[in-house]
């Protein structure tokens, strides 16, 4: 008999039943598909970085090189396992045209380099060293990537032509947060074109002990040896190679976790129902003596089997959606060894999925003990015991519609049900707002300024140039006699000695000059003012941990100087590493200048830019937009992807979730229903009754999800972007899109499935179901 | 005596195909204005499907009902639903009110449908209703709280409260016991003798003893009918010794 009854009610809740298994095989498809993401991403970032021997310690340097203090150094060092300095010939961006395209706009620091004879190789895109020939150009993988240039397009740099036979994998600086590239030419070539660009070395360091590259750093810097740039560690490479596919994961995951609850949700209310529906045929069932525990046990088994039919499905899915997925790994990283580890982590992801479902059904399942075989067999139906909607009579309703009151009481009388599709409908909310806001609040100029980078129109780098000095007073007079600029001001970048703790000294770039021109937002304090302050960026400021008003020591012109903290702020630029303060110096050597500027007329800086840009060919001349476009551009690209794709997905699981919980909801209440009809309420009156339930509901899944969204969301997306160096984070809100639109169209997402799902009410014939 | 409903012909069958089963057969039947009439027969004779389809609870297959000279056949749902809950009353067997809602809450819930503005007068009403019959105190009981016979003339408070033209009882007394459904039966006497019509099935000879017309069903057909005068509270024995007799010589 328990069989009948199970297969009963698979048969009679088919469209639910099956509404779970797509949510199940959705959950668990996600699940899979991050589980062989995060498997195949370290997999195939260890394979490139084995088969390139990223170096463990690279140090950039540009200007005069002591090869053999270098060489000393690497010899008597005992951890140094191999030691070479790469050049690496740094190419203006509008002397490089790949196919139709030119360079110029790019924001990259673009060169020349020829193929490693010990380690750091590039490799091509079959993970093996490549071997150059003349004429031959390899191109960093990026750029095909973004269809810049494809093989056998023609490549002219610096005057000469290449082809471009092949594209590269550089384990150091294959990702667009890495701000250089390198372009692989043959020897010949090379020392063609060696003195069109300005010389960079790559000192680079493999290292015996792998856990040692922090004391190796020290050692490095406490040597004074050359260090004009970035240095950079295997670590950071690392991080740098896995972050933008870090984060999809990280996105998979979120999004799988909603799908869970959805259908853990979907199943809550199967089974909420199903007690209620049953509620007679099992207090029955008590009464006359049968076990409740066979009964969890049949209706355990059901479950059992919906959900590893859903697993399976979304197993067999993942296995033909992770190639779209692993494209881009592949594409930068090549491939991984890995691949039964990532299925065997994928099956394990999908079997704690299913575990998860079965405890949270025997969960459910103890409602049956609450069944009470007396009630049941006189009233057939659980007793509402909410006592809030008591106290909601009809006979104290002067103001409202019967008809919306009765379903707004109808709400407040089985909350148990309907929280169920208020859930989702707050998911929903949540899901359209937070990444509609994020996509808000990283396009606007308040979050670059939170950034780092201030509100001015254009900047210009100048950078590796022989008489920075020099070179930079020509711009600036430049600049004081256009009088379409109203306001600029130089920095300086030095590098200075810190120490931070006893006896630890670290090389720390400053940035000098007036911030206060263009004001960038502090986190904490404010920017610094006298002589004696300094600014940190969070980076800074939690390594060393320090607070507003706590002090620092710096070697200034030979001396130490104690400088108190004014101020911290987030930034993303130099690799999150910065200070600012306003001293002067005339000691240390200018590592690069950046002047930046306001025009007066909005409209013309396209122009102007382009005018400096030809003016000033030394220099990077960039416009801020293209600039912060290029630096976040792909971000918030992939941010308004996803704010689409969260909208679709958000109103297409409140149709489907609104319309079964109607569609199940009037099955369930047919017994009122066809009362209400045989006392004469018309069809369009009770349609009227379950709409207003719906939008009750609705109303306060928006103001619930609109809350959340901006608690909680803020939060998760605080997080999110605090991995870029941001310390502190709040939500700018569009108000029309955020609270008018979205609102409006999950309103017309819920009328439209309620005006389907209430079609049923016609159907209900009356005499038929008054005889229960 | 004005005509209030007049149906002819009225046919009826469920199912199809060889499933067919006719239930009500070419039956014609006339209720006066402020008749009390009742309908007797066998289980499964039509009694409840002919009290449905003259309400128009349900639609029938072929013949003419009117009521109040407005044919049903011609009406739409809707107004269908406007007639009943304007000018009909119905009592079940079965209680059939919704659990969501209080015992007064249910007695008012057709006439707020149209007058919600005067709501403050349909509570009076409706307790004036609730002391008639006995049930003042329950008002604000949810329904599962009280027992079957208060539950059923709550039901009749219900079916009052738009003063229907005729009140429609299918069994209304059948899950009573005895003193209960007395007590019920008086009250539909008290409403028949304010001008309203009542219409009721049963399988009571009691029952039918005090209404003035007994119609006898069998088969979805109406065999006979009796005729009694104006029930004053006298004569009962001999009013149920009639009926009964007669429901022996048909075989019911
Ligand atoms: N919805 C339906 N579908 C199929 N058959 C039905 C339906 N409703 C009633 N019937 C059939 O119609 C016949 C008459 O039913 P009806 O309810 O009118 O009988 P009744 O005289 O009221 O019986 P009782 O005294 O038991 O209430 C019965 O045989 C029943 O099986
Ligand atoms: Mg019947």
């Amino acid at each position: 008999m328990y069989k009948r009854i199970i297969l009963n009610d698979f048969l009679r809740s088919k469209i639910i039943s099956l509404t779970t298994i797509i949510f199940v095989a959705a959950a668990a498809m996600l699940v899979s598909l991050a589980a062989m993401l995060v498997v195949n991403l370290s997999g195939a970032l260890d394979t490139l970085m084995k088969e390139a021997k990223t170096p463990h310690f690279m140090q950039m340097h540009s200007g005069d090189i002591d090869l053999e203090r270098l060489e000393a150094f690497a010899e008597q060092n005992s951890n140094v396992d191999e030691y070479q300095v790469l050049e690496f010939l740094n190419i203006d961006g509008t002397q490089i045209v790949l196919g139709e395209n030119s360079l110029a706009n790019n924001v990259q620091d673009n060169g020349l380099s020829v193929q490693s004879e010990k380690f750091d190789f590039l490799l091509d895109l079959n993970g093996k060293v490549i071997n150059v020939s003349d004429g031959e150009l390899y191109v960093p993988v990026s750029y095909m990537r973004d269809n810049t240039t494809k093989i056998g397009d023609k490549a002219v740099i610096e005057g000469k032509e290449f082809t471009v036979v092949g594209f590269l994998r550089d384990s150091q600086m294959n990702s667009s947060l890495s701000g250089s590239k390198r372009f692989l030419v043959s020897k010949n070539d090379y020392d063609e074109l060696k003195n069109h660009g300005n010389m960079e070395y790559l000192i680079e360091f493999r290292l015996k002990d792998v856990s040692q590259i922090g004391e190796f750093e020290n050692a490095y810097a406490s040597e004074g040896l050359e260090a004009n740039g970035p240095a950079v560690t295997y670590q950071l490479f690392k991080l740098m190679n896995a972050l933008s596919d870090g984060l999809l994961i990280a996105i998979i995951l979120l999004v799988s976790a909603l799908v869970v609850a959805i259908a853990f949700m979907c199943i809550r209310f199967a089974l909420l129902t199903k007690i209620e529906g049953d509620y007679r045929e099992i207090g029955v069932m008590k009464a006359i003596g049968l076990r409740i525990s066979d009964i969890k046990k049949m209706y355990l088994a059901k479950y059992a089997m919906i959900s590893a039919l859903g697993c399976v499905v979304g197993f067999g899915l993942s296995l033909i959606l992770k190639d779209m997925l692993l494209e881009n790994i592949k594409l930068y990283m090549g491939e991984s060894n890995n691949t039964l580890l990532a299925l065997l982590l994928a099956i394990i992801g999908i079997l704690c999925l299913f575990l998860t479902i079965i405890v949270f059904v025997n969960i459910l399942l103890r409602r049956f003990r609450e069944i009470s075989a007396a009630e049941a067999i006189r009233f057939g139906s659980t007793q509402q015991k909410s006592l809030g909607a008591r106290r909601v009579t009809l006979g104290r309703n002067r103001f409202m519609n019967t008809n919306i009151f009765l379903g707004m009481k109808d709400v407040l009388g089985r909350k148990r049900l309907y929280v169920t599709s208020l859930a989702v409908l707050v998911f929903s909310v949540f899901i359209i707002i937070v990444p509609q806001n994020l996509y808000n609040t990283i396009s606007s100029d308040k979050f670059t300024q939170n950034m780092g980078v201030g509100n001015y129109d254009m900047r210009i780098d100048i950078q590796q140039t022989d008489n920075i000095h020099e070179k930079t007073s020509e711009i600036v007079e430049a600049i004081t006699n256009d009088n379409s600029i109203t306001r600029f001001t130089v920095l300086t970048t030095k590098t200075f000695q810190v120490s931070v703790k006893d006896g630890i000294e670290e090389n720390m770039k400053v940035e000098l000059g007036d911030h206060s021109i263009f004001p960038i937002e502090y986190s904490k304090g404010r920017a610094p003012i006298t002589e004696e302050e300094i600014a940190l960026s969070t980076i800074y400021a939690d390594e060393w941990s320090k607070n507003v008003g706590d002090k620092i020591i710096l070697t200034v012109e030979d001396v130490e100087t104690e400088l108190m903290v004014s101020g911290i702020y987030s930034d993303i630029t130099n690799g999150g590493k910065t200070a600012k303060a306003v001293f002067q110096d005339s000691s240390s050597d200018v590592m690069w200048n950046i002047i930046s500027a306001e025009f007066t007329n909005k409209t013309s800086v396209d122009k102007k830019i382009s005018e400096y840009v030809n003016e000033f060919d030394f220099a990077k001349v960039s416009g801020i937009d293209e600039f912060v476009n290029q630096t976040f551009g792909s971000t918030i690209l992939s941010v308004k992807k996803a704010s689409y794709v969260a909208i679709a997905i958000a109103l297409i699981i409140t149709i489907l979730v609104t319309l079964l919980f109607l569609k199940l909801l009037i099955v369930k209440d047919r017994y009122n229903i066809s009362v209400m009809k045989a006392f004469g309420y018309t069809n369009k009156d009770i349609t009227l009754q379950y709409t207003s339930r719906s939008v009750f509901v609705l109303i306060i899944g928006i103001i619930l999800g609109t809350v959340l969204a901006n608690t909680l969301g803020e939060q998760l997306a605080g997080m999110v972007i605090s991995s870029f160096g941001a310390s502190t984070f709040k939500f700018s809100v569009d108000v029309l899109p955020s609270y008018v639109f979205s609102p409006i169209m999950m309103i017309c997402a819920v009328l439209i499935a309620t005006i389907i799902g209430t079609m049923g009410i016609r159907r209900i014939n009356i005499t038929e179901n008054m005889k229960e | 005596m004005e005509k209030l409903i007049i149906g002819e012909h009225i046919m009826k069958s469920f199912g199809e195909g060889e499933e067919q089963q006719i239930v009500l057969n070419r039956i014609s039947i006339e209720i006066g204005e402020g008749e009390f009439i009742s309908v007797m027969g066998p289980s499964g004779s039509g009694k409840s499907t002919l009290m449905h389809i003259i309400s128009g609870l349900d639609r029938m297959d072929g013949g003419r009902v009117t009521f109040n000279n407005r044919s049903l056949v011609d009406m739409g749902e809707n107004e269908l639903s406007d007639m009943r809950r304007r000018e009909m009353g119905f009592v079940f067997q079965q209680p059939t009110m919704l659990h969501n809602l209080n015992i007064l809450d249910n007695i008012i819930l057709p006439s707020m449908r149209d007058n919600r503005k005067e709501v403050a007068n349909l509570v009076e009403k409706a307790r004036y209703l609730m002391k008639k019959v006995g049930i003042l105190e329950l008002e604000k009981r949810s329904i599962t709280e009280v027992s079957g016979g208060q539950l059923q003339r709550a039901g009749i408070c219900r079916s009052l409260m738009n003063r229907p033209k005729i009140v429609f009882g299918d069994e209304p007394t059948g899950a009573l016991n005895s003193k209960s459904a007395e007590e019920i039966m008086d009250i539909f006497s008290e409403i028949n003798k304010e001008g309203t019509a009542v219409m009721m099935v049963t399988h009571d000879a009691k029952v039918a003893a005090r209404t003035e017309r007994v119609l006898f069903m069998r088969d979805g057909k109406v065999l006979d009918e009796i005729k009694l005068p104006k029930f004053d509270g006298k004569d009962i024995e001999r009013r149920v010794e009639y009926v009964t007799e007669k429901m022996l010589e048909i075989g019911i």
